[in-house]
């Protein structure tokens, strides 16, 4: 086994164009990288396995958008806040979390963690993960 | 979290101290028809000139320069500016090298001058940067003729600090991190928006009133005295009026760096040299410890604030009461708070409270950014590390005047940020 020169990034990509969202295993300890890179960073073996994210995870903090944070790009977006995001299988992101505004904010922050979802959104050319709120 | 690999310290092979510093004004270049015009040369060449200076040396004593910049390709149209200012401090010909690390490019710039005499390789090293974070230059024209690098074009070169594989995408790293740390200590300790928004204005208040003392500060009005001007007889009104509005969930505009144009350097040499070239003490660079962590990672600044903490503290052996005065690179002003309880500065969970009491000004018990930080000193960014360097020392021999701490300290904690992210966390001591 070993490093292997590979498209780790196309292959997400594409991957994420098919509806899936895929991260990497770890052979050795079986830490999972998501989003997925060469080598794992918890033992650092460079053998590791595509693998499909289950798209479950925890919201654990977030903050609204403000004048220097709302971008005009991610206007077809709204409303979102600004996460941090422990998924299911381990790893954790800044991640864009829709589903939360001015008027629920104040319960939502009482209740974190709160249930999430990964899905998968158009942008220009390429698509990319963000979360939604679970129903309740 | 996300844990991050941690690293083990190991002493230099010599001691290392700092003989020399100089720093420029903060300013916008533009904006007077006295500056307008100042190049990367003469803005880098009087830092350096003025750290060689200090140290009581000529360039010819210098054997190596670094040179750090954040953005020079943008800015001033420079992929090795290290070369284009080489010939405007006396130094033609000496070997130098360029580094980038955004804004946390001038506490790194220590760390390079630090450990290429502690080496061995050279003895007498002079660090400095250059940030031109107002007056760009043409492209067409020569450096003196330079524009405008407003807020929005500054605000859209920024994305390149971020990863363009998953962060960008992604859409928050780039901008969660302005909170971040504001979000971490209230769900941490508790703490109400009101809580979280009066001690950043305390900060800006506190931080202000140390800059006007600095001639070198963009800053040259209190906030009493701004507030005054617009019609308020009480600051904190001001403060949280339309006059300083929320730009992020938490940073009011008084919490946000000014950005501008400055240059700042230092002079290293063996410790037991130090005696050879000035009658001042040295100020011994005990550590320096370093982290990184993506934007993309959860709590950047904390978690890489931590490591880089724990490194230092584990190499030199240090105690947190030890540190008498404390610098964090502070363009969300928050910093100043995370860092400061981090390195054990102020007490977890209680460190809000000394800048609602006004301890952490410079006339306080627990000093913090006594030249104002980035939101009061200004942030020419790679240099702004540097100037942090050069007011750190000067408190340390007692020099800074009417802003001068109470108590002359000996030891100081400084804590670098920047560049999505760069974290370092050094501690200075004056050399018996
Ligand atoms: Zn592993």
């Amino acid at each position: 086994m070993g490093v292997k020169l590979e498209r780790v990034v196309k292959t997400y990509y594409d991957n994420l164009e098919a509806g899936k969202i895929t991260g990497r295993k770890c052979l050795e300890c079986g830490a999972v990288e998501w989003p997925p890179v060469l080598v794992c960073n918890t033992c650092g073996c460079a053998d590791m396995e595509w693998i499909e994210m289950s798209g479950k995870g925890k919201l654990l903090q977030f903050v609204m958008p403000a004048t220097i944070t709302k971008k005009d790009e991610m206007k077809d977006i709204k409303p979102y806040v600004f996460g941090v995001v422990e998924v299911e299988e381990g790893p954790a992101v800044n991640a864009m979390v829709r589903g939360i505004n001015k008027k629920n904010r104040e319960e939502i922050l009482a209740k974190l963690p709160v249930d999430v979802h990964m899905t998968i959104i158009p942008r220009d050319g390429y698509s990319t993960v963000i979360f939604d709120l679970d129903e309740e | 979290m996300n844990p991050i690999n941690k690293t083990t310290l190991h002493p230099y092979s010599r001691s290392v101290s700092i003989i020399g510093v100089g720093c420029s004004p903060f300013m916008n270049t533009l904006d007077d028809p006295e500056t307008a015009g100042l190049t990367e040369g003469e803005l880098f060449g009087y830092a350096a000139y003025k750290a060689m200076e200090d140290a009581g040396i000529r360039p010819k004593d210098v054997d190596y320069f670094f040179h750090g910049e954040a953005n020079p390709f943008y800015c001033s149209n420079y992929i090795t500016p290290n070369i284009q200012v080489s010939e405007w401090f006396g130094m033609r010909g000496k070997g130098s090298i360029h580094h980038s690390e955004a804004c946390c490019t001038g506490y790194l710039a220590l760390e390079e001058a630090v450990n290429a005499v502690a080496s061995g390789k050279y003895n007498v090293v002079l660090s400095g940067c250059v940030e031109f974070g107002d007056a760009i230059v043409d492209g067409t024209k020569p450096s003196f003729m330079r524009r405008k690098f407003d807020f929005f074009e500054f605000q859209e070169s920024l994305k390149w600090i971020y990863d363009n594989t998953y962060t960008r995408e992604m859409m928050c790293g780039p901008n969660i991190h302005q909170d971040d740390g504001a979000e971490w200590y209230k769900a941490k300790y508790g703490l109400t928006d009101e809580q979280m928004d009066d001690t950043l204005i305390h900060m800006a208040i506190n931080s202000r009133r140390g800059a006007v003392l600095d001639p070198l500060a963009i800053s040259k009005k209190t906030y009493e005295e701004i507030a005054k001007e617009n019609g308020f007889d009480d600051v904190m009104e001001y403060m949280k009026s339309f006059y300083n509005p929320m730009m992020s969930g938490n940073l009011r505009a008084s919490g946000l760096e000014l950005k501008c144009d400055g240059a700042a350097a230092c002079i290293v040499c063996p410790t037991e040299m130090v005696s050879e070239f000035t009658d001042k003490k040295g100020i011994e660079v005990l550590g320096i410890g370093n982290a990184t962590r993506e934007a993309n990672q959860p709590h950047v600044e904390v978690i890489g604030t931590q490591e880089a903490t724990r490194q230092v503290y584990e190499l030199t052996g240090v105690k947190p009461e030890e540190i008498d005065i404390l610098y964090a690179n502070d363009f969300f002003i928050t910093s100043q708070l995370i860092a400061a309880e981090i390195a054990g500065y102020l007490p977890e969970g209680e460190g809000w409270k000394y800048f609602i009491d006004g301890r952490t000004a410079f006339d306080g018990d627990k000093p913090i950014n006594t030249n104002g930080g980035r939101c009061s000193f200004g942030h020419a960014h790679a240099a702004s590390g540097m100037a942090d360097i050069y007011e750190a020392v000067m408190q340390m021999r007692g020099e800074c005047g009417a802003r001068q701490v109470k108590k002359l300290p000996k030891t100081a904690f400084l804590r670098g940020f920047g560049g999505a992210q760069n974290l370092a966390s050094i501690i200075l001591r004056t050399a018996e």
